[in-house]
């Protein structure tokens, strides 16, 4: 074992240490306060990864488990690594949370740093199932009928989505002939089974529903506006890049699908708008930054979805740095939407500005990291109308931004975020715009292209344009319909109660089966139909 | 032979010696029945054959032979584990009051409870039809005193429900063997298997024979007994009734079709018995996300999750590519269940006993009184589920896959809708209770019987992480003819 599968194992290893630590009554408050060491090596294999050259990878055996990782896991690792670092270390050390909020952390922390670096498809499914289910925990207990509501609907579409992929799962497996479980493997054996097509639509359902992309978006709002700010932090920056993992691992991105590709980019343009009209009319502002998650998901779905049909304009790792920048600015918005709750802050132009600046990273503003990540995605989006399309996002990204710094204004005292992480907020919005930077470089990317005049011009003034348009709005007193937060999730969860109302029926007709009459009635039919089906092959 | 022997003399010991010496006889008992098993395991294992005994060493048709193949071997190591599992924790429970060195209850308790593993390994072992048959029947007249041991009008009339449907099952059985008799004039498996041809005599004996065990199984719509009986008997008698006995008549469902009719073409057969387990999945697991009270809702779950077994006769009928993954997902479903659900029936024992109540509306904040029990129901939760790591994340998903890549897709609905909607009722039971609250304990709980309810949960987890040798041990003497071509 080299040293670098070393540390790709420890990356996993250490985090499950310490959860086996939790485990232990005498460890568990030295495990708690000592969390935000746990995803260190996670930050270190991120970073030896990295680097150009072939995927660190360990195997344990032909079939057993095995970890892999490449540069776009890479990205979003060392990414992850270091929000769950940031988040933990004031949150564990100051605030003492609860066990259960501990434990769910804790095992949400693991699940979501072995995503990236999960090797096969039953790793990942497991470690998916990790990230995805306790972080239910993290924000559901609370006593109001707001977060049990959320965490039921979260609940619903994290199930699904696992059923979902299950049998996308299952149809991978059966595409590999030679029995192996490595999603190298697998992949690479898609292109010739008749399952391709079954395959791309469940996983980009599964893994839709959680980015957020329509019809599954719904649960976002409910969750992030349910959430503590911590909680909110590491589950719209980290939480949903296992979406985004997931659709750069099991999307064939190499296969050059033109229609599966267009069709995606539909899917994602659609999400991109549809996030973007929708925030417009909220007006609290952790649930307009949730509808920015949806629409900045969106974007990169359409992302994938270029990929997918032209593999040579845009590769993975353009996507995943992407979302690296989008979680660190999400995280840092969030925590800026509850350092307005303290009264006195929200009186200051200086932080007025710079929440702007960074609210703005997500249209692209340059010198921001969103800068880059939108120059990173710039080949995808070459031709005319995808051209267009990605401009008119950046400008409907800057409208609803500028949109969010002016909810700010009137936030509403939500429970407080770790002190620690409001006294360092300026750190932490300057780390979220220049952090990209150093991804940016240590990924290889040529600087020179991110200083050309031409790429600087083509990334400002669709902000200018945006933040203009808000302006504008505010003036005008242009408002759209109020919107019920959660939008879609009214449809399905009318659609839920209609499929409840079939429980009496069934119950009835249960009962009755359970009559003596019925059941030696069922028993002689039964008979006779086996005897019948036994005879009918002849 | 020992392992069947072990607990008759079991039983007749306990006769003699009363509840209390009962009770210690069958738990001392236990280690010796887990090596015996274990034994008989090690020996296949390293034969690769199964492993044959003729009774009084008259080879059949005119003796009787016991036959342990893989599967047997499992089934009773699986018997071996959970019977000792009820056991202790029933020690509490049934042990004779103070002063007084027996009881009715006690001595019926521990000697059906002995009568039931007798009668298992016998089903396990048993090589011959009407052996079987009074296997079969042992187990039924020791089980039905487990449901009614309290004599509760409400229980008696559960038991008399689950006697009088499980002997209408048993004379179709009869029947259907006496059938087989008459065509073929042997009953001893093997020779059956060598004899078969279609006739309409065989067609027939199928149809009863399937019903009939169909009947004691309690596939859905021939489940009217089970919720009554598995939701009012005692915890301990629930966890083996609902893990292991409905088990041992499915077992003989497996050996006719798989090992003495493969050579019939069952592919409708097949899927009418696919049709009637999805049809359970579904019916079933809606009703237990119906249930207010938790054993109901637990008892309405095994409902469902028998409802899974019979996929195993399209997804591994011989012709289809991928009928040994089904197989393996179907045996791997037994095991997971049987762990799984006598887990959650002990751990409703001791949620009941510490609330007063086991109405599931009154939950709130009861996972701080007794995190070890809801933790329990949630390892068990998490193989009913499919999630992974478990035993049944396993199963489910070597029947998918066994679902793709034999072609029949549609399979895979009944699975994931099943899944999906345990995690419904498994949502219902586990989320108020860790919510914020205070429940109100009525009496401390039982620490022994927590850690033993905790022990199974452990194990359907544990199958999750199987190596591929195990499920190789599974095939050691699965017939050819059922290997080659069904």
């Amino acid at each position: 074992m080299t040293m670098n599968s070393l540390l790709l194992v420890a990356s996993l290893a250490i985090p499950f240490a310490w959860l086996a630590a939790f485990a232990l009554p005498n460890l568990r408050g030295r495990a708690l306060s000592t969390l935000w060491l746990a995803p260190a090596p996670a930050l270190a294999a991120g970073l030896v990864g990295l680097g150009t050259g072939p995927p660190i990878e360990w195997t344990a055996s032909s079939t057993g488990p095995s970890l892999s990782l490449d540069r776009s896991g890479a990205l979003l690792l060392v990414s992850a690594a270091l929000l769950w670092m940031m988040v933990s270390l004031p949150l564990f050390r100051s605030e003492r949370p609860n066990d259960r909020m501990g434990l769910c952390w804790l095992m949400t922390m693991v699940g979501n740093l072995g995503v990236f670096v999960a090797g096969d498809l039953v790793s990942f499914y497991c470690l998916y199932a990790l990230a995805s289910i306790p972080a239910f925990g993290l924000f559901a207990f609370s006593p109001d009928g707001q977060s049990r509501r959320a965490g039921a609907v979260y609940m619903a579409f994290t199930i699904l989505g696992e059923a979902v992929l299950l049998l996308a799962f299952a149809m991978l497996v059966a595409s590999e002939p030679h029995g192996s479980l490595r999603i190298h493997d697998v992949m690479a054996s898609l292109a010739a089974s008749p399952w391709r097509g079954a395959v791309l639509a469940l996983v980009i359902a599964g893994f839709g529903m959680k980015i957020g992309t329509v019809p599954f978006n719904g649960w976002m709002p409910l969750t992030y506006t349910a959430s503590p700010t911590a909680v909110a932090m590491v589950l719209s920056g980290a939480g949903v890049n296992a979406g985004v993992i997931g659709l750069l691992r099991f999307l064939p991105l190499g296969d050059a699908l033109p229609v599966a590709g267009s069709a995606l980019m539909g899917l994602g343009f659609v999400t991109a708008f549809y996030g973007v009209l929708v925030g417009l009319t909220q007006r609290q502002p952790s649930t307009v930054l949730a509808y920015s998650s949806i629409s900045q998901m969106g974007l990169i779905a359409a992302a994938c979805g270029a990929a997918l049909g032209q593999p040579d304009l845009l590769n993975s790792d353009a996507i995943a740095f992407y979302a690296a920048n989008h979680l660190f600015v999400k995280a840092a918005l969030f925590l800026t939407v509850s350092l307005w709750a303290i009264p006195g802050i929200n009186s200051s132009r200086f932080h007025f500005v710079l929440a702007g600046a960074l609210a703005l990273g997500l249209a692209g503003l340059p010198p921001t990291g969103g800068y880059l990540a939108k120059l990173a995605l710039k080949p995808g989006f070459a031709s005319g109308v995808t051209a267009s399309l990605a401009t008119l996002s950046s400008i409907g990204s800057a409208l609803l931004m500028t949109h969010f710094v002016m909810c700010l204004e009137g936030t509403r005292a939500t429970e407080a975020a770790p002190a620690g992480l409001l006294r360092n907020w300026l750190a932490v919005a300057a780390g979220a715009m220049l952090v990209p930077w150093a991804l940016y470089g240590l990924a290889g990317e040529a600087m020179s292209k991110a200083f050309g005049l031409s790429n600087l011009v083509d990334a400002t003034w669709p902000v200018a344009v945006g933040l203009a348009l808000a302006f504008v709005r505010r003036r005008a007193h242009w408002s759209l319909p109020d919107w019920p937060e959660g939008d879609t999730i009214g449809l399905w969860e009318a659609g839920f109660g209609r499929v409840m109302r079939g429980g009496p029926p069934v119950e009835r007709l249960e009962a009755r089966s359970r009559q003596w009459p019925a059941s030696s009635l069922a028993l002689v039919i039964i008979a006779l139909v086996i005897a019948g089906a036994s005879a009918l092959g002849h | 032979m020992v392992a069947v022997l072990l607990p008759v003399a079991g039983i007749l010991a306990s006769f003699v010696g009363g509840g209390r010496a009962a009770a210690r006889i069958m738990l001392l008992a236990a280690p010796l029945v887990i090596v015996i098993a274990g034994a008989i395991a090690i020996q296949i294992g390293y034969c690769g054959q199964p492993l044959v005994y003729t009774v009084a060493a008259i080879p059949p048709p005119l003796g009787i032979a016991l036959r342990a193949d893989g599967l047997s071997a499992i089934m009773m190591l699986t018997t071996a584990a959970i019977m000792p599992a009820a056991a202790l924790y029933a020690r509490a429970a049934f042990e004779p009051p103070n002063g007084i060195s027996d009881s009715r209850e006690s001595l019926t308790f521990w000697i059906m409870l002995q009568a039931i593993q007798a009668a298992l390994t016998l089903i396990f072992v048993g090589s011959d039809m009407f052996n079987l048959y009074v296997a079969l029947e042992l187990l039924t007249f020791a089980a039905v005193p487990l449901v009614c041991i309290d004599g509760r009008a409400e229980t008696m009339t559960a038991a008399l429900r689950y006697l009088l449907f499980a002997l209408a099952g048993s004379i179709c059985y009869l029947l259907g063997t006496a059938l087989l008799y008459g065509e073929f004039g042997t009953l001893d498996m093997a020779l059956l298997a060598q004899r078969m041809r279609p006739a309409p005599a065989v067609w027939l004996a199928s149809g009863l024979m399937t019903a009939g065990l169909l009947a004691k199984t309690a596939l859905l719509p021939l489940h009217l007994w089970l919720p009554p009986a598995h939701a009012n008997a005692p915890a301990a008698a629930s966890a083996v009734l609902s893990g292991l006995v409905v088990k041992g008549s499915f077992f003989i469902i497996l050996r006719l079709w798989f090992d003495i009719l493969p050579i019939l073409p069952a592919q409708s057969v097949d899927v009418v018995l696919g049709l009637l387990g999805s049809t359970a999945v579904i019916v079933g697991s809606a009703l237990a996300l119906r249930q207010a009270r938790l054993k109901l809702l637990i008892a309405y779950s095994t409902v469902a999750q028998i409802g899974y077994l019979f996929l195993v006769f399209p997804l591994a009928s011989g012709a289809n590519a991928g009928a040994s993954l089904g197989w393996r997902g179907g045996i791997m479903q037994i095991l997971a269940h049987a762990f799984a659900k006598a887990a959650m029936f002990l751990s409703a024992g001791v949620l009941a006993q510490a609330l007063g109540h086991d109405r599931i509306a009154k939950f709130e904040g009861a996972g701080r009184a007794l995190p070890l029990t809801f933790f329990t129901l949630a390892l068990a939760g998490l193989s009913l589920v499919g999630l992974p790591p478990s035993g049944g994340f396993s199963a489910k998903w070597l029947m998918l896959q066994a679902a793709i890549a034999s072609g029949q897709w549609l399979w895979s609905i009944p699975i994931l809708a099943g899944g999906v909607m345990a995690a419904g009722y498994m949502f219902r039971i586990l989320t108020p209770a860790f919510a914020d609250g205070t429940a109100a304990i009525v009496n401390s709980p039982d620490r022994t019987q927590g850690a033993v309810a905790l022990g199974l949960a452990l194990v359907a987890i544990a199958l999750g992480f199987v190596p591929p040798a195990f499920f190789d041990f599974l095939e050691i003497g699965r017939t050819a003819a059922a290997l080659v071509a069904k």
